[in-house]
């Protein structure tokens, strides 16, 4: 740590009273600075040598504290991953498609279903944000009932089989045609679960809850 | 696809009630940054710093059909990670001021002049530390955050006269130690 300077007395002679000679109070003075506004002086502190004598060292002092704000403080990598995983984790989301082949059986998560479904929706020209769910609503409500009877038995919960029902939420961009958007988004989930998962009947739920319009460049 | 910025947060917040985790996601990669440095800035080190953001994230989750519209879902975290930076805080002693914004230095900054930064940003860090939590809390989300008064009220349930009283004093308590640092 530094000496106190001539300086720093200077300024703890001010910070220990209330106003300064000329009557004007210490904290808004402070505030004042703290608040970036140190440049815009009222009537009264443009013709004031003590106003400004104050507002001059609790620049300098207050320094420290505008370059630390300032200062960007990013978040530690692998915070995000971290938090949803834990939520995973709690969610206990264990769905599964089920398919078996002559090598034996495949099975895949329902969870990841619903993302190669959103990431699909979200190639369709007009979606601007898709959403895709597996762990509450219809598609567990389904697999449940659907599989109640010959669950696997390394499923804690349950199997899709080769049937899956996914909802997706949407925003579309304002001006397109959002029935065909829909549609598109329909067909171009379907295709991919078909020939990329391998699910035989699949059901896409769209649901469209909002419309994004763009900002005036 | 452009996503992210485009959709409002009480958009993701809706979605992520219906169970849409996607949603979740989404707030959770806009929203940790500001947990996290809050956190750092009110408990002074890292680890707490992460494991407080941590919970927060999965708290806020955990409590979404608690969350009232009428305020912002960054108000209502902001209440969170200060309600758990204050346990931890008031349940063990900081490890390690040193290491505020360690994480944030510039590689094109001269040697000299970062040197002098670092010093700046440890003599503030320790100023921070001495501050009662309430003054500190009011300094971190005004000064550092750059909410207002009414939303730092919001934050921590105070009147505005509150958190102008909690700020005067807090700015002197810091300019003092700050002179000494000088």
């Amino acid at each position: 740590m530094n000496e106190p300077t001539a300086d720093g007395q200077a300024a703890a002679h001010l910070l220990s009273a209330v106003t300064l000679p000329c009557g004007a109070e210490i904290d808004p003075l402070l505030e004042q600075v703290a608040d970036g506004h140190a440049a815009e002086l009222d009537a009264h502190q443009r013709e004031c040598v003590h106003c400004q004598a104050a507002i001059a060292e609790f620049t300098a002092l207050w320094a420290p504290v505008t370059e630390t704000a300032a200062t960007s403080v990013p978040a530690p990598p692998g915070l995000t991953a971290a938090v949803m995983s834990q939520i995973r984790v709690m969610i206990r989301d264990v769905w599964y498609t089920l398919q078996t082949t002559e090598l034996g059986a495949i099975r895949i998560a329902a969870r990841i279903v619903a993302a190669l479904a959103r990431d699909s929706a979200r190639l369709v020209p007009g979606v601007r944000v898709a959403l895709g769910r597996s762990s509450h609503g219809k598609m567990a409500a389904l697999a449940e009932e659907a599989t109640f009877r010959h669950r696997h038995p390394h499923a804690a919960v349950g199997v899709l089989g080769r049937t899956a029902i996914v909802d997706l939420a949407v925003a579309v961009s304002y001006g397109d045609p959002v029935r065909e958007v829909a549609r598109d988004i329909q067909r171009h989930v379907i295709r991919t679960l078909r020939e990329d998962v391998g699910l035989k009947t699949v059901v896409v739920n769209v649901t469209v809850d909002d419309v994004i319009i763009d900002e005036e460049p | 696809m452009k996503a992210g910025p485009e959709v409002g947060d009480n958009y993701l917040v809706a979605r992520a009630r219906e169970g849409y985790l996607d949603a979740y996601e989404m707030l959770v990669q806009r929203h940790s940054a500001m947990a996290y440095r809050v956190a750092l800035r009110l408990c002074g080190n890292h680890h707490d710093a992460q494991d407080i953001a941590q919970e927060a994230l999965i708290a806020a989750w955990e409590n979404l059909d608690r969350f009232k519209a009428e305020s912002s879902f960054s108000t209502w975290l902001y209440q969170i990670v200060t309600r758990r930076a204050l346990n931890k805080v008031t349940r063990g002693r900081r490890r390690d001021l040193t290491d505020l914004l360690d994480d944030a230095v510039d590689p094109g900054t001269e040697p000299a002049v970062q040197a002098e930064r670092n010093l700046a940003v440890d003599a503030v860090t320790d100023a921070l530390a001495a501050l009662p939590f309430p003054q500190r809390t009011v300094v971190v989300l005004h000064h550092f955050e750059g909410l207002s008064y009414a939303e730092v009220g919001e934050v921590t349930h105070s009147s505005v006269p509150a958190v102008r009283s909690h700020l005067f004093r807090a700015r002197r308590t810091l300019g003092k130690q700050l002179e000494e640092w000088r």
